[in-house]
């Protein structure tokens, strides 16, 4: 992954096992976050690639791709044709000439009779519509392709691929309710009936409730019970980071990458989230974990990745980890260094 | 601080809706206020309805999703103006009321999936200004297209919903139409704020890039909210040429016309239904119906100063209007009747710990606070 001429992270490879609780260390700037903002599809990955459940998550081109491609070119190709039959002339050789009695009433046929003779026999437009059609369909067909082919690896689509994540610098919805929150994490899951929501049709309402009961199931494991009314902003800074949990797990994610989740936070606070990040792996959701507290890494994580300077310097069980050299010198300094 | 919404257990929109419906019913109002001021209410409120209208498809997507629009007059005109084509005397359709509003709304939104499919990954002040530039370029095609439109003429006259004396005679029926039709707007918004999608916008509003990593996918939302908040534009603009009967000329719908509505939205309170029907009444209120009353009393009690501009009060008007904004951005910039959400966003210290609008069904059933233990909201 680069950024201009700075590589942020380098023939970086890692593997996760399904089940585990991976966990990413480093001194500061060593591009862990960078790592999950290419495996969550906010940045694009310069080289390389990401693999999740066997598959790299890009969208697919599919007929049906080409045919949404095919589609808008043909609606440009319609607006450019309009644009070129001088639309003014048009008009009133269809719908005005036509009538000179007003009281007659609005006839299609005889509409269409008069746009057809106008278009044939108008002098130069046959030639000037074709290229211009042409030209609309060749440049929307192409214009909409080239606009999908940059957003393959987007967000929303990791995020439908069962993978979600939580942020650093907590990103809540901080003024919605915790409630609310979790609802929005919920989200890919619920109905996509828009009439059905605009009429509060009972479907909808059953679904509602439903939606909130799990999402209120949701904040009680993550030990979030009684505030579900609350402002998301209004909460303490430890129960803030558990919602962004909670609103991560609402999404029935495969895959869990935490960002540092226990920055900040107190001791009790740590030993609360590594139950509760054990909880989550018990769950069947495969957790990586980036985190600078080390005691909360060497307890829970079944692997251990360091990174410095955006390059893998190791990667093994936790006992291995703390004993690698490298390691060390990443995190103290070398001997001649330190004197 | 206890939210003064349920006096009787009517929220203060369902009051206010109420009251209207029943203001016609009572002539003794109507004829009161004839005598007090000279001029009819009635004639004048389904003004205030349309530009009510049509300040909720604006607050759709100001207000809900958070983009800056500053065109939605241009949506008001295609409205205005397929209505105009379809019923105007002056060309043969003719066609029916019904289908005449449903073509026009259909038209405005179809118009703003197309200026928004390729404009909407555009960010913050980009926006503003491509919405801005829509708004002047429809200005100046209607002005243009002079076959079709009528050029600065506009198109006229537009027939009444049917051609009898019923639309006209009385001011009754077309108040009502205006008013179920905004009624009807009221009640689907607020099913879609409690629903998966207006969460959805208002997630948006706050963080784009959290939303997009929970899977929302901001493209299609914008696009969604520019559509409806266009389609409802675009109903009020046909309401509006069929209650001019014309669809005025295209200086009607200029950059003034859509500042002035971004306007009812902030006085009223962005994001928020009551402010923005309060903030049309307020603004158009004090605009159509005000000025006048204020000007003809100024005749009265200084007959003789009929010539002199500082007694006449439209001259007036556009400096108390700027006064009365300034003083409004000093002393309470999240409008006067603003959504829970943002009085919390912008006077966080004054409301901590009051329970916002409950949102969703279940919560207002109460079964969510008993799944919860507790009641949402007691800090």
């Amino acid at each position: 992954m680069r950024f201009g001429g700075i590589t942020a992270v380098s023939d970086l490879s890692f593997d996760v096992q399904q089940g585990q609780i991976f966990s990413v260390i480093g001194p500061n700037g060593a591009g862990k976050t960078t790592v999950f903002n290419v495996i969550t599809g906010l940045y694009q990955p310069t080289t390389g690639k990401v693999h999740f459940g066997g598959d790299d998550r890009a969208k697919k081109l599919t007929p049906m791709v080409m045919l949404g491609c095919l589609l808008t070119g043909l609606v440009v190709a319609a607006l450019a044709w309009l644009i070129s039959t001088n639309p003014e002339k048009f008009w009133t050789a269809s719908v005005r000439d036509p009538y000179p009695k007003k009281e007659d009433g609005f006839d299609v046929g005889k509409s269409f009779t008069a746009a057809g003779k106008y278009l044939t026999e108008t002098d130069g437009l046959g030639t000037k519509m074709l290229y211009w059609t042409a030209g609309g369909l060749v440049l929307g067909t192409l214009g909409a392709f080239v606009v999908w082919s940059q957003s393959r690896r987007t967000p929303d689509g990791i995020a439908a691929g069962r993978v979600a994540r939580t942020f650093q610098n907590i990103r809540l919805f901080q003024n919605m309710t915790v409630l609310e929150n979790v609802l929005v994490g919920m989200d890919r899951t619920m109905s996509r009936n828009v009439f059905a929501m605009a009429l509060r049709l009972p479907g909808l309402r059953r679904e509602e409730v439903t939606a909130e009961k799990t999402a209120i199931e949701l904040l009680k494991f993550v030990g979030l019970t009684g505030k579900s009314g609350q402002l998301a902003k209004n909460l303490p800074y430890g129960d803030q980071r558990r919602l962004e949990i909670a609103r991560a797990i609402a999404s029935d994610p495969l895959l869990l990458l935490l960002d540092e989740p226990a920055a900040g936070m107190n001791e009790s606070e740590t030993n609360a989230l590594t139950a509760l990040i054990r909880r989550i792996r018990d769950r069947g959701i495969t957790v990586v974990l980036i985190e600078h507290h080390m005691d909360l890494v060497m307890q829970i994580s079944d692997r251990v990745a360091v990174l410095d300077y955006g390059v893998k310097i190791a990667e093994g069980p936790p006992e291995q980890v703390k004993r690698d050299p490298k390691v060390i010198e990443a995190y103290l300094g070398k001997d001649e260094e330190s004197h | 601080m206890t939210p003064a919404r349920k006096p009787f257990g009517v929220s203060w929109e369902g009051a206010i809706f109420l009251a209207l419906l029943l203001y016609p019913l009572f002539p003794i109002f109507e004829q009161g206020l004839f005598a007090a001021t000279g001029r009819s209410l009635g004639e004048q409120l389904p003004l205030v309805f349309i530009f009510a209208l049509l300040a909720y498809g604006l607050n759709v997507v100001v207000g809900y999703t958070g983009l800056l629009h500053l065109g939605i007059a241009a949506f008001f005109a295609v409205g205005a103006y397929v209505a105009g084509i379809l019923s105007t005397a002056a060309y043969a359709f003719g066609w029916p009321f019904p289908v005449v509003l449903t073509l026009s709304t259909l038209a405005a939104a179809v118009v703003g999936l197309l200026l928004g499919a390729p404009t909407l990954r555009l960010r913050g002040d980009y926006l503003a200004l491509v919405t801005l530039g829509f708004g002047e370029v429809t200005k100046f095609t209607l002005k243009n297209l002079e076959g079709i439109t009528g050029g600065s003429r506009g198109l006229s006259p537009i027939n009444p919903p049917t051609n009898d004396a019923f639309w006209t005679d009385d001011y009754r029926p077309f108040y009502y139409l205006t008013l179920g039709i905004l009624i009807a707007a009221a009640v689907l918004l607020r099913n879609l704020e409690r629903s998966r999608l207006g969460r959805a916008w208002i997630a948006l509003r706050e963080d784009e890039l959290a939303a997009n990593c929970m899977g929302l996918n901001p493209s299609k939302l914008k696009l969604a909210a520019f559509a409806l908040g266009a389609g409802l534009a675009g109903m009020a603009g046909a309401l509006y040429a069929t209650r001019l009967t014309s669809t005025a000329d295209p200086n009607a719908y200029d950059f003034n016309r859509s500042i002035f509505m971004v306007c009812c939205l902030i006085v009223g309170g962005l994001g928020s239904r009551l402010g923005a029907l309060l903030g049309v009444v307020l603004l158009v209120g004090f605009d159509n119906i005000l000025t006048p009353v204020i000007d003809s009393k100024i005749q009265e009690w200084f007959p003789n100063a009929g010539g002199r501009i500082c007694l006449s009060f439209t001259g007036w008007r556009l400096a108390v209007f700027g006064i009365a904004l300034i003083l409004m951005m000093r002393f309470r910039p999240e409008g006067l009747f603003p959504s829970n959400r943002v009085k919390h966003e912008l006077h966080p210290d004054e409301v901590v710990g009051d329970p916002i609008d409950p949102i969703t069904m279940a919560r207002t059933t109460g079964e969510v606070e008993q799944l919860d233990g507790r009641k949402g909201g007691d800090a």
